[in-house]
């Protein structure tokens, strides 16, 4: 790992190779922080292309706003006929269940799919100036939360004219989205770092994604998963299963709790499970630094 | 690597110091770019192709100092834009060195990061931003970068619809108003029309009087010649030469002059002569005849020159004339002095001068010939130092110009008593 040192205006740029074997503990701690403060200096840029983004996804299309709200609105409708109308499943006010998991989930899904492309599609950026290349899938994945905060918005405005009570386990909302952006930049960071190497990887995730879509309880309470599901002579709780290897499960399953309930209004969510979600989120984000920080310094020659 | 302490004092007045900078590059041939070729890969059991190890630099250290206007210089592949993406940390170096004071700015390439949907007014704060600037410092030069790229009328039109000729206008004014510390210039002042170029050059001027450092990567000599005060001449990784642009330039056109059409100019401003015999072709030969460029000390050397005279000429002298690249005479034997008379040519002939132990140390040397008459009264034809002769280390040897082969002789006891 090369060294760089910054001393006000002056930078100390010092190959690997140069490093004394002892010193080299002492030099990665130095460039951890010399690093966080490089990224505190850069913290317009990430602001900025928050804002070009939003700027060019609003400035495309006529209705502007609008859209990007209604892409899930008509996706909430097309459940709600195919769930209520066509194979009726008896759960409460439908259209609220379903975006509570949607709204989650086209912000997680548009994040990693948008943060994919990013540094390969920076490529030209990339190969002239530097900058903190964690900015780029980072600001895709705010941009996306900007989205989302809008979309919330109307969630909000459907539990009102459903006249549904918002219990104060709705405050608890900031603290889901925190955990949620934490995992998704986590993914954003490692998947956008792979698909500098294997530009296949945006075609992969785009199948990945949808197969995690239907895994996930978005338009099926995760409750109907089975407690006891016997595979020849194993028996495996596919409930608890699906909420240890699905953090966005457990997610979504939060946010349907303190919003939602069991569809009169939002109850406590079951902190335990959360909370080790909220580890599993923080150890994806610390590796997606780790695997980004590792391969970076290539993106410039590979690129 | 040297104690922090005494270096603080040392970089005040430098702005950029490479310190035995090399930088490797591994050249994967038929890596597999997708996990679909991986995985094709892996059923049939090939490996992940053949590795290439290539170094850009090796061993690179040089020292600018604050203000300093230096060229890069050298043949495509020599390591330049390699030089300018280290400073700009685009790239790590392998092994060595590198400071850098002062915020770096690159006039690359022009428009880079532009994004066609946002005007020009929201693609300078964008732009600004990555070069690293504050929204309010954007903010207060606003007005000047878009003066200097005489986009008044069209700056909150989407970049889209700016022809070429605009995008570079303004690419131009945001990295030079951005008032970097160190700015590098690569190649970028073959676009856009005259006078356009002219003021980017004015500018460039400008900010070196204004006291910004500037490494400036250019094949127009000339420009070089013109702005710079140093000029780096590299060559496959290494500085050849580094000194005043007058003395590098003219050495690495000199060198160079075969491969580029551009330097014909100079080519012919190098030739003198009544042109009634011309040399057509002069060639490095080693011992078993085969034409090479670069010859080791103790190898067998002939140079050899064909003619072309268009009448009959008498008594011609050829002779030649090597210099070493800081411009010493090393020597300069003809036919005259070596008593071996032509009595006379007519239409075309060659002629060989045939060094059978090369004496010449490791160095860049040129070669002039020339053809006059008996009494040098007449030039009809000379090339002044247009033939560059790269000599390797051959022999221990290393000091001084040649290598003379003498012969040592020990004794011990009385001085008098050696045999």
């Amino acid at each position: 790992m090369t060294l760089i040192e910054r001393k006000g205006s002056q930078t100390i740029i010092v190959a690997d190779a140069e490093l004394p074997v002892t010193q080299k503990p002492l030099h990665v701690v130095r460039a951890v922080f010399s690093y966080l403060g490089e990224l505190w200096c850069y913290r317009e840029l990430l602001l900025t292309l928050v804002v070009r983004d939003l700027k060019v996804r609003y400035r495309n299309s006529v209705l502007g706003v609008l859209w990007s709200l209604g892409n899930p609105l008509l996706m909430m409708a097309v459940f709600t006929l195919v769930f209520t109308v066509m194979t009726p499943s008896n759960i409460e006010k439908f259209p609220i269940f379903v975006l509570c998991g949607l709204l989650p989930w086209n912000f997680f899904s548009a994040s990693v799919i948008g943060s994919i492309r990013s540094i390969v599609d920076n490529a030209p950026l990339i190969r002239k100036v530097y900058f903190p290349r964690e900015v780029l899938p980072l600001s895709v994945v705010l941009s996306n939360l900007v989205n989302f905060l809008i979309a919330l918005i109307v969630l909000f405005a459907f539990i009102l004219v459903f006249q549904m009570p918002v219990t104060p386990w709705a405050l608890l909302l900031p603290v889901v989205i925190i955990v949620q952006i934490i995992f998704t930049c986590g993914i954003a960071l490692i998947l956008s770092t792979v698909n500098v190497f294997y530009r296949d990887t945006q075609v992969i995730m785009e199948v990945a994604m949808l197969a995690w879509f239907f895994l996930t309880p978005i338009f099926y309470p995760i409750d109907i998963l089975p407690r006891n599901y016997h595979l020849g002579s194993l028996t495996i709780d596919v409930w608890r299963g699906m909420y240890m290897m699905n953090p966005m499960a457990s997610l979504i399953a939060t946010y349907r709790v303190i919003l939602y309930g069991s569809g009169f209004g939002g109850a406590p969510p079951a902190l335990d499970f959360f909370g080790r979600t909220a580890l599993t989120a923080l150890g994806v984000f610390i590796i997606g630094m780790l695997v980004f920080f590792r391969y970076k310094r290539l993106f410039g020659e590979e690129v | 690597m040297g104690g922090d302490g005494s270096e603080v004092g040392k970089t005040v007045s430098t702005a950029i110091r490479f310190e035995h900078v090399s930088r490797r590059f591994v050249l994967h041939h038929h890596r597999a770019r997708s996990f679909q070729e991986l995985v094709i890969r892996l059923l049939q059991g090939q490996d992940n192709g053949r590795r290439e190890v290539f170094w850009a630099l090796s061993d690179v250290s040089f020292e600018v100092r604050k203000g300093e206007m230096v060229a890069l210089v050298g043949p495509n592949g020599a390591g330049k834009s390699t030089v300018l993406k280290l400073i700009s940390r685009i790239i790590d170096p392998t092994s060595g060195r590198i400071v850098v004071n002062g915020r770096v700015g690159a006039l690359l390439e022009l428009g880079t990061g532009f994004h066609p949907d946002l005007t020009g007014r929201e693609n300078i704060y964008l732009n600004g931003a990555i070069l690293g600037l504050r929204r309010g410092e954007i903010t207060r030069r606003l007005d000047d970068i878009i003066a200097f790229a005489e986009m008044e009328r069209f700056i909150d039109v989407p970049v889209k619809h700016y022809s070429s000729g605009m995008y570079v206008r303004l690419g131009f004014s945001v990295a030079v108003h951005v008032e970097p510390e160190i700015l590098l210039v690569d190649e970028v002042l073959a676009v856009g029309d005259a006078a356009f170029q002219r003021r980017c050059l004015e500018r460039i001027d400008q900010m070196r009087t204004n006291g910004t450092t500037i490494i400036f990567v250019s094949h127009d000599l000339n420009a070089v010649r013109r702005l710079c005060q140093r000029a780096i001449w590299l060559e496959r990784g290494c500085i050849v030469a580094d000194g005043s642009p007058e003395a590098v330039v003219g050495e690495y056109a000199t060198h160079s002059y075969v491969a580029s059409a551009a330097l014909a100019a100079r080519r012919e401003h190098c030739r003198h002569g009544t042109g009634e015999v011309a040399i057509e072709e002069v060639r490095f030969l080693d011992g078993e005849g085969h034409l090479r460029d670069f010859f080791s000390t103790g190898e067998s050397l002939t140079i050899e020159m064909r003619y072309r005279a268009h009448k009959v000429i008498e008594r011609p002298v050829f002779g030649i004339a090597i210099h070493r690249s800081d411009g010493v005479h090393v020597t300069g034997p003809n036919t005259q002095f070596a008593q071996y008379e032509i009595p006379l040519i007519r239409g075309e002939g060659v002629v060989r001068y045939t060094v059978p132990f090369l004496p010449l140390l490791e160095g860049t040397y040129y070669v002039s010939v020339a053809v006059v008459d008996w009494c040098d009264t007449q030039m009809f034809d000379y090339h002044d130092r247009l033939y560059p002769l790269r000599v390797v280390p051959g022999c221990a040897e290393r000091y001084g110009i040649i290598t003379l082969q003498g012969e040592w002789c020990w004794a011990e006891g009385e001085a008098g008593s050696v045999p």
